[in-house]
């Protein structure tokens, strides 16, 4: 009676491990600045949005206004946030999945595109956040939210669900065959 | 081809419910030394209630409206609390968040009556408005309801047309125009001037 030989785990290239520690690096370095900077940042964000009024919808009435400010402000940090959340996790999940994806994969067609498709849809993903609350001061919630959903949420996002879809895909394929 | 659009459509769909955090109104200055006096009153604390008062925003507020309030409000609230005069101080702050509220439906009103424009935009600004005026008028309800509940229904009835005519139903064309949109506003301002009125003549009455 013979054992099964334990899977041996491939290594991802180089330059993508590089990307999950650049990304987790970036993720400490903007939760640093935005404690670092709270003060500096939330001036910034709201004198940049006194400066224009009609975007955001000011009307000039105290009571009024400081709500609208509030929320443009809390949305502004929680943009910051956020980014600082995903960019340490999309680092984690691009070495995770991409270590599986080297290993599962045979093809080295299928492997590259599977590779290629998480490392950039994770590195990608956000820095939507990070756009997202830069262009809430000049842009307004909404606009700026649609912004950052089309230029990178949507495009680096799906390339994500993709590439996770289609390892989970081949995992199920070789889980079925073993 | 059509299976390729669809497999994009579907892909997008989660993509695009992205997380970006919720948004909960915070306490302005106001309504947060309100809340402490009132909950210092409640207390019987009050002295603790006059300290937060004294040094607080709901004091300076009074003295910035000291133009448009019922004269002596401000002075009257200060002595209710050194006499510990519970009722007496929720009455006098039940008037000032009142004239808040009757303030800021007037000045809703004058906005909605100059600005041209879409529909849209002057639905927003009534909105924006709306949430001013329940923010301040909210605090004061019970305390309305308790003395006048005709007035309380009336704003009420009144505030919830004016959030219909901000928020017309699913599937209508457009906002509400401005005159549908002034008049309960014009409701609002009008209710709680009668209040603010016939409140503080009682208190004259009564002292």
């Amino acid at each position: 009676m013979s054992e099964a030989l334990p899977p041996t785990w491939r290594v991802p290239p180089w330059w993508v491990l590089l990307v999950g520690v650049l990304a987790i690096v970036c993720a400490e370095l903007g939760g640093a600045s935005m404690v670092r900077f709270k003060v500096e940042l939330t001036r910034w964000a709201r004198g940049a949005m006194l400066a224009r009024p009609a975007v955001h919808g000011l009307v000039g009435v105290r009571d009024v206004d400081e709500r609208i400010l509030d929320e443009a402000l809390v949305k502004f940090d929680a943009g910051l946030r956020l980014f600082h959340m995903h960019a340490e996790g999309m680092g984690l999940v691009i070495i995770a999945t991409t270590m599986v994806a080297a290993t599962v994969a045979r093809s080295a067609a299928v492997r590259r595109s599977i590779i290629a498709l998480l490392t950039t849809g994770g590195a990608g993903y956000p820095v939507g956040y990070l756009v997202w609350s830069a262009l809430i001061p000049s842009y307004g919630l909404e606009r700026a939210k649609t912004i950052a959903e089309w230029l990178v949420w949507i495009p680096f996002g799906s390339a994500t669900i993709v590439g996770l879809w289609w390892l989970a895909g081949l995992v199920a394929l070789r889980m079925a065959r073993a | 081809m059509i299976r390729a659009a669809l497999l994009a459509l579907v892909l997008a769909s989660p993509a695009a419910a992205h997380h970006v955090g919720a948004y909960v109104p915070k306490d302005n200055a106001v309504t947060t030394n309100f809340k402490q006096v009132k909950f210092s009153v409640q207390a019987k604390k009050f002295d603790v209630a006059l300290q937060l008062y004294e040094a607080g925003a709901l004091r300076t507020e009074m003295r910035a409206h000291a133009a448009t309030l019922p004269a002596g409000l401000e002075d009257g609230t200060r002595a209710a609390l050194k006499a510990g005069d519970g009722p007496e101080v929720e009455r006098r702050l039940m008037i000032f968040f009142a004239a808040l509220a009757r303030d800021l439906a007037l000045e809703a009103d004058r906005r909605l009556a100059a600005t041209g424009g879409k529909p849209e935009s002057r639905a927003a600004i009534a909105k924006k408005f709306l949430e001013a005026i329940w923010r301040y008028y909210n605090l004061v309800d019970f305390a309305v309801a308790m003395r006048d509940s005709k007035t309380s229904v009336a704003v009420r009835l009144a505030f919830d047309e004016a959030e219909a005519a901000v928020k017309p139903a699913t599937g209508a064309a457009a906002p509400a125009d401005a005159a549908r949109l002034r008049q309960p506003l014009q409701r609002i301002a009008q209710v709680l001037s009668t209040l603010i009125e016939a409140s503080s003549t009682s208190a004259r009455r009564d002292s």
